[in-house]
């Protein structure tokens, strides 16, 4: 039985060279395949590799390079010589183990797969129901905190200051305090107008609401404005912000996780971002159109003028919901409205006068 | 100038040692290999939502130290994507926090004054730095040449701050201390860089980066408003960074010398612009293609298509331009990766010298693997990394 037939191969000045893993020291060796591998040097031992723990490492083309599980982590034997290189390989079962193969790498894709779903879902459900559940949690001083910081950007990016002059000052309040009460909203909102052209209206977290000069300017009458403001009251009794603020950090994180540093990967992330912060912005839209059109309807005044006054600033949108738009189609905004509409039975909220002095509220004081 | 320059695509691969006079540094890897190589790993980030990274980096990196052939011996990169993923898992649990203690912080600062949180940017950069240090520490330890491994000490904090303070006196000097900035802070890397028991240091003088590059200096304002020159004074300073940089390099009795050409890399450059101009062309004839299609099964005419902006809401037409985005971007990869990584190598490896090879010749092994947290902050940071 003379199985473990003796080959001694790679004379000297030969091909084949190891490295102990102790030190960088460059030895010429011969290999001795007997029932194990042993590697000699100038005729004595300086190792014995079993078969079965030999392994693959990563190596230049037209080299054989391997290491042994049982020996120094980092010793290495190189071969350059083919023949015996391929004589070497049949007797090491296990010597491909640690090279990553297709499995290897379906398993990457597959995890990945599962990864890239769960992000996704959390982002789609998992958010908006944690900033719903963790918005009422929140201290509303940390809230008006929030406010106060955002306040002063504003001021500071518009460049506005706050219009006040007396008339028009004293029919704001009365305008905003009657939503204000219908709207079910304490005394602690604060509100006032902006002097600035953009034709705009938004509330800030804490309790602030802003209407810029430039919506009123556009506006025909009380109730295309007290509509606006009825819906930016909405916002602030949902703590639209608050829950926005909690969702879309959410978002951009987890949504940063993917791509990674693939170049280009930012146009990317900024995509993906915005289709999803976008679409839960206009549910939030919407909800405060509903809001708006409530409290409308408990003022016994029309809802349809805010839908006029907001397709008379956008212009036409065109068919089509846009899925990058933060609102809802004005087209669709004043459908409902319109259709939700209910006739006015009560007296307008400012008297003709009263709403002179609000457009002009910016005006110099006289 | 760009804080982080001296990091990013260069970050300095572990480097050469030895090799005797007659026998250059050399690469024995097959362009089309590292083709192939990219070119898979571009489909498998694409499938994997960019996960794959890990994994891609890594096989990039075994296949240009596996050959990287120094004193006829071979390096070899001993990492692996699993870790690379951990570092991240890692990094993420770690900056999450941050993330939050930063932006409470930052609303205190708000408060009392409008826009002055913008300072604690300052913090991230630190972060940064950290990430760097620990990230070459890692690259390093993951480095075998003939048995033995490079390795690395020293603090990532002591150096991210030491890199914050010459960070400030880029401002005040409009970034002309940039020579003397970039070698204390490779002195510090190198000092603490180990080959076994042979310890490394590093000799390159901003003086002499200084008296290579000034005039790259006042190009740089030139080169902003005349686009068409950037590549030029771009390529120039890397080449010249490069130069001096692997000229400093000392691992005991060995030392590196390189003679890297301003044109090479410049060339290198222009292909990679070349490439982009092709692809988007390319790009742009898909979208149009998309466009037109998306239109004719709408049904509208295209005039009506075009001039009622109704193109911008056609959900088919963004998904169309999604897809065909997200492949040009990975085309642009694989051409990045093999002009900037694979043939910059190559360059960069044939300018070597090594003198004094034999003082490598027996050195005891030494030093310990470091953990992947480096790199996993360089990701979640999205500072560039090699």
């Amino acid at each position: 039985m003379d199985s473990g037939a003796e080959v001694t191969q790679s004379p000297p000045g030969g091909s084949t060279t190891y490295f102990d893993g102790a030190s960088s020291k460059r030895r010429a060796v011969m290999l001795r395949l007997s029932d194990r591998l042993e590697i000699v040097e100038d005729g004595s031992a300086l190792a014995a590799w079993a078969y079965d723990d030999i392994r693959g490492v990563d190596s230049p083309s037209g080299m054989l390079r391997l290491s042994c599980q049982t020996a120094p982590a980092l010793a290495r034997l190189e071969i350059r010589d083919t023949a015996l290189a391929a004589e070497l390989v049949s007797r090491c079962a296990k010597v491909n183990d640690n090279a990553p193969g297709r499995r290897g790498v379906a398993v990457i894709v597959g995890w990945s797969l599962a990864a890239a779903a769960s992000i996704v879902a959390i982002v789609l459900f998992g958010l908006p129901l944690a900033a719903d559940r963790l918005t009422p949690l929140v201290p509303e001083t940390f809230e008006r905190r929030l406010g106060d910081v955002a306040d002063a950007q504003v001021k500071g990016l518009f460049n506005a200051r706050v219009c006040d002059n007396p008339a028009g000052q004293a029919a704001f309040v009365k305008l905003v305090t009657a939503i204000r009460e219908s709207a079910g909203l304490d005394t602690s909102v604060q509100s006032g107008v902006l002097s600035s052209s953009v034709p705009n209206a938004f509330a800030l977290p804490g309790g602030k609401v802003y209407l810029f000069n430039g919506l009123l300017a556009k506006a025909e009458n009380a109730d295309e404005i007290a509509g606006v403001l009825a819906h930016e009251l909405g916002h602030l009794k949902h703590r639209d912000n608050l829950r926005g603020l909690i969702r879309d950090s959410g978002t951009s994180f987890l949504i940063g996780l993917l791509f990674g540093d693939i170049t280009g990967s930012s146009v990317l992330i900024f995509g993906s971002r915005t289709l999803v912060t976008s679409s839960h912005s206009r549910e939030a839209e919407q909800n405060a159109d509903g809001f708006a059109i409530d409290v409308m309807h408990r003022l016994g005044r029309p809802a349809k003028p805010t839908g006029e006054l907001l397709l008379r600033v956008t212009g036409k949108e065109g068919k089509g919901l846009s899925i990058i738009s933060s609102h809802p189609l004005s087209e669709d905004r004043l459908a409902r409205m319109s259709r939700e509409d209910r006739p006015a039975s009560r007296p307008p909220l400012l008297t003709s006068a009263e709403w002179r002095s609000l457009k002009s509220i910016c005006d110099a004081k006289l | 100038m760009n804080e982080m320059s001296w990091s990013p695509i260069g970050a300095p691969p572990p480097p050469p040692s030895p090799v005797p006079p007659p026998m250059p540094v050399g690469f024995s890897g097959k362009r089309s290999e590292f083709f192939h190589l990219v070119k898979r790993g571009a489909g498998l980030e694409l499938v994997t939502l960019g996960f794959y990274r890990f994994w891609l980096l890594t096989d990039i990196r075994r296949h240009l130290w596996a050959n990287t052939v120094i004193d006829g011996d071979a390096a070899e990169y001993t990492g692996r994507g699993r870790e690379l993923l951990i570092g991240f898992l890692i990094a993420l649990a770690i900056l999450m926090p941050v993330y939050l203690g930063y932006f409470l912080i930052g609303l205190e600062a708000e408060r009392l004054k409008a826009f002055a949180s913008i300072p604690l940017v300052a913090f991230f950069f630190l972060f940064g730095q950290f990430a760097i240090y620990r990230a070459r520490r890692y690259r390093l330890t993951r480095t075998v040449w003939r048995g033995v491994r490079f390795w690395m000490k020293g603090s990532g904090w002591i150096y991210a701050i030491q890199a914050f303070l010459w960070g400030l006196l880029m401002i005040p000097t409009l970034g002309l201390i940039l020579p003397w900035r970039a070698a204390a802070l490779e002195r510090y890397k190198m000092r603490h860089s180990y080959y076994g028991d042979l310890q490394g240091s590093f000799e390159g003088r901003g003086w002499e980066f200084f008296k290579q590059g000034w005039w790259l200096w006042l190009l740089t304002p030139v080169a902003l408003y005349v686009i068409p020159i950037a590549p030029f004074v771009y390529g120039a300073y890397k080449a010249i960074e490069w130069r001096w940089w692997l000229s400093g390099i000392r691992f005991g009795g060995v030392r590196v010398e390189s003679k890297l050409r301003k044109s090479d890399l410049i060339g290198l450059y222009w292909k990679v612009i070349g490439w982009n101009v092709v692809l988007g062309l390319v790009f742009v004839v898909y979208l149009a293609l998309s466009a037109v299609l998306v239109a004719s099964m709408t049904g509208s005419s295209f005039a009506e298509f075009f001039t009622s902006q109704e193109f911008a809401k056609s959900i088919p037409l963004l998904v169309l331009v999604g897809l065909g985005y997200l492949v040009f971007a990975l085309a642009m990869n694989v051409v990045i990766r093999v002009y900037l990584l694979r043939d910059l190598w190559v360059k960069v490896l044939g300018s070597v010298n090594v003198i004094g090879i034999e003082a490598a010749a027996n050195v005891a092994a030494r030093g310990e693997l470091a953990g992947a947290l480096g790199e996993g902050f360089a990701d979640g940071l999205d500072i560039g990394g090699f």
